[in-house]
């Protein structure tokens, strides 16, 4: 990446000492950033650390309580998502702000329609959008429900929209996260055609690889304040990673050598039909005591089935679902638990936490069954409070008290939590699924080595994740799902991003 | 005799009031506000039709009356759904409660009467011998779908009801649009009302309709011409029992069990279709700017 050439001109962006409050946090304190015409100005910090806030301030969406925008020099007042678009800027979130429902052409238009005496002018709309897919080499099917599309053509229409009101200036909030590598080399493709043209792109991320694959130049966010930036060129994983948590991060976790066991949970042919159309289709697969496996797929091919019929909230249509040597099909999932499963649920919001109960309570449920918390149905407790206390030394949770109801807590602690809840009850069989989304590298890191400890423990370990490093560094064998199928199964040495990125997207063997 | 042409003729006019609730139903959906008020936005409307047309010896001002009615009340719906976060089942609630008691409270001041009111004489014109206002829904749901298609009001207001924050990041005002939707699902509840019984009030003479109304949107799927096509299919079932004894394979049904016919065929209808049907993503959640 050649760096960009220093010119006159003022820069595109310029925000100058934004600072945001929200009761309790101060989410941005005294923020200085700049971008210039044709660069892609990479914003990298944890969870919480500030970045979203910054860019929703600068796309109108916040309002910051100090401080200064200016556009190309000017300084202008961002009162709302619309002046944004006026003065150039543009965002994509995080989350998708697409409309379900309409087409892909309805969704680009939306707020800024052609139209006459209030008649949409379709046939010009569809002219200029043509125009502009052309030119960055990005077809997308106008006509279909937006909702119908991939991932990774919905991020391709968030960047039309921007394109298609003129924005000059491109947010992109975490665009990577719900990719797979072959459309994040797409999404690449397209964010250096666009800087080619002299947009300038904010790149927020904390995948390190890419922020350096990408970028121009990095800023360190931590705890709302800027901690530095850097040219890509003296810029190192270590260094940044560094600078993101304050103190040193070890990158590589050593993973522990142990022998396999007997099969823990063994799956064999399992059907699940709902409405007509199969969710999973014929799955087999074994998880052995010692291993961690590990399930890739881009998200909606079965994962949530594949989930719920191992927890027992779904029947199996036919197949067979096993713990050990005992077919399961017909328990419940409290049922399953006494036989021995632990479950970190995909939403830890709705499955994982009573959200606005203390976490005492949260400590013990799905054991609340066990002799010290219930006895006749009179709970106890005293003991649930003594667990609750042993989770949260144990498991590093950040907490005032174990009194506090569990929404009290960030996102990385709540995850923490479930997690030494799990472990603490030590099952036989645990369901990881999506163990760290959402989580910063700190707590990352720590869940890492929880799983790996179970490992070595001789436990089995089913890991369903949507993050490609996660199940490479701790996943013994992978198993890609796609359409409800285990399409490809690999071992740990043979496997590679690339391999598993062919085979979730539909790709076949010669 | 059984005569088919009045049959069909009389079937226009009973799904009238059903059609157009259903329509009321279908711009407040789709702009994301459940709307069960249209009962109560109904009532008020019939009321209001039967003073605006006596005081003013006009139908016209009664028609506009029945809409100024139940767009009043749609506006305090909009209030507490829209600007106060009420839950939107709640507001429409009270919103039917307050509609009986607003009702025959006015009654009693107005007419000095309060379960009905003196018979109304200035009433829409008749065109073979029903309601002008019974040959318009299916032209107005023609463009409504037309509406929501090709204007930009249309997708806005779609967008409002599947992706509120969606739309709001692209600058669309949600809360303006949403208002529209209610008010104009009010306007519709007026022309129901307007379509009823315009020559006299009864207290509580909607029956359910409003309800039914809502039966119909579903069961059409939240599109405005299904939703009339299922009103209608409603209307003729009704219809039914006021031709039974006509019909030779009905002489010897028990009036009773024709009578409940149209109603038990809404359960049955729903029961059978509502887990198919795809109401806008957003419907009934409540909107607030600058969440996530």
């Amino acid at each position: 990446m050649c760096p960009v050439a220093e010119t006159k001109e003022a820069p595109l962006i310029e925000l100058r000492g934004i600072t945001k409050v929200f009761p309790g946090v101060v989410a941005n304190d005294d923020i200085s950033i700049t971008l210039r015409k044709g660069e892609i100005h990479a914003l990298v910090g944890e969870n919480g650390a500030g970045k979203t806030t910054l860019m929703k301030i600068l796309y109108g969406e916040y309002k910051p309580d100090k401080g200064e925008i200016r556009v190309k020099g000017q300084p202008v007042r961002i009162t709302g998502p619309s002046v944004a678009i006026s003065h150039g800027i543009g965002m994509v979130h995080q989350h998708f702000m697409l409309v379900p429902g309409l087409t892909v052409l309805e969704n680009i238009i939306l707020g800024s329609e052609p139209a006459k005496g209030g008649v949409l002018d379709t046939a010009e709309a569809r002219k200029k959008i043509e125009a502009i897919m052309a030119a960055n080499a990005m077809p997308v099917d106008l006509d279909v429900d937006v909702e119908k599309l991939p991932v990774g053509l919905q991020q391709r229409v968030e960047i039309l929209k921007l394109l298609y009101r003129g924005a000059e200036t491109l947010i992109l909030d975490e665009p990577t996260a719900v990719l797979t590598p072959q459309e994040t080399n797409e999404l690449f493709k397209t964010l250096r055609a666009l800087k080619e043209q002299g947009k300038g792109i904010i790149f927020i991320s904390h995948k390190l690889d890419e922020v350096i694959e990408i970028a121009d130049r990095i800023t360190v966010v931590r705890r709302g304040r800027i901690v530095g930036e850097l040219p890509v060129q003296e810029a190192t994983k270590a260094k940044i990673a560094e600078m993101m948590v304050g103190k040193p991060v070890l990158m590589e976790i050593p993973v522990p050598e142990v022998n396999v066991g007997d099969e823990v949970l063994t799956l064999e042919d399992v059907t699940f039909v709902e409405d007509g159309v199969k969710k999973l289709d014929g799955i087999t697969l074994t998880v052995r005591s010692g291993e961690i496996y590990g399930v890739a797929g881009v998200e909606g091919n079965g994962q949530e089935e594949l989930l719920k019929v191992v927890s027992g909230e779904y029947r199996p249509t036919s197949g067979k679902v096993m713990f050990g040597k005992q077919a399961v099909n017909s328990l419940d999932p409290l049922r399953r638990r006494r036989l021995g499963l632990g479950h970190i649920p995909a939403d830890r919001q709705k499955q994982g936490l009573f959200i606005n109960m203390p976490l005492y309570i949260n400590a013990v449920v799905g054991w609340q069954w066990q002799d010290r918390f219930s006895r006749r149905g009179i709970l106890n407790y005293k003991n649930m409070r003594t667990t609750a206390k042993e989770v949260v030394e144990k498991y590093d949770v950040r907490t005032p008290s174990v009194e506090v109801p569990a929404n009290a807590l960030s996102g990385g602690n709540q995850q923490k939590f479930i997690v030494g809840r799990e472990i603490s009850f030590d099952p036989t069989l645990l369901v990881a699924a999506y163990p760290t989304r959402g989580v910063d590298i700190g707590a990352t890191e720590f869940i890492y080595r929880q799983l790996l400890e179970e490992k070595s423990r001789g436990k089995a370990v089913l890991l369903v994740s949507a993050d490609l490093d996660e199940l490479l560094t701790l996943s013994d064998r992978i198993g890609v799902l796609y359409r409800g199928r285990i399409v490809k199964e690999f071992s740990r040495e043979e496997v590679t991003p690339e391999k598993i990125g062919f085979y979730m997207l539909g790709g076949r063997e010669e | 005799m059984f005569n088919i042409w009045y049959f069909l003729l009389r079937g226009l006019q009973t799904s009238a009031p059903v059609a157009y609730g259903a329509l009321a139903g279908v711009y407040s959906e789709t702009g994301g506000i459940v709307n069960i008020a249209i009962e109560g936005m109904m009532l008020t409307g019939t009321f209001f039709f039967v003073w605006g047309a006596i005081a003013f010896k006009s139908w016209i001002m009664g028609v506009l009356f029945a809409i100024l009615g139940a767009v009043l009340l749609s506006i305090l719906h909009g209030i507490a759904t829209i600007t106060f976060k009420v839950n939107h089942v709640v507001s429409g609630t009270a919103i039917n409660l307050l509609a009986m008691g607003l009702t025959r409270f006015m009654s009693m001041q107005i007419f000095g009467m309060e379960t009905q009111t003196p018979v109304n004489s200035y009433i829409p014109p008749r065109l073979f011998g029903i309601n002008i206002l019974a040959y318009f829904y299916i032209a107005l749901a023609l463009l409504t779908i037309w509406i929501f298609r090709r204007t930009r009001f249309g997708l806005r207001l779609r967008s409002c009801g599947e992706n509120p924050w969606g739309a709001d990041s692209l600058g669309v005002n949600v809360y303006a649009y949403k208002y529209a939707g209610v008010i104009l699902s009010g306007v519709l509840a007026g022309l129901a009302a307007s379509s009823l019984y315009p020559n006299q009030w009864i207290a509580e003479m909607t029956a359910g309709r409003g309800y039914l109304s809502l039966a119909a949107m579903i069961f059409g799927n939240y599109n405005p011409l299904n939703a009339v096509l299922a009103a209608m299919l409603f209307g003729y079932a009704e219809t039914l029992r006021y031709f039974s004894a006509q019909i030779p394979f009905l002489v010897n049904v028990p009036s009773t069990l024709i009578q409940s016919f149209p109603y038990v065929l809404a359960l049955v209808v729903l029961a059978g279709f509502l887990g198919k049907t795809r109401p806008p993503k957003a419907d009934g959640v409540i909107f607030e700017k600058g969440e996530d």
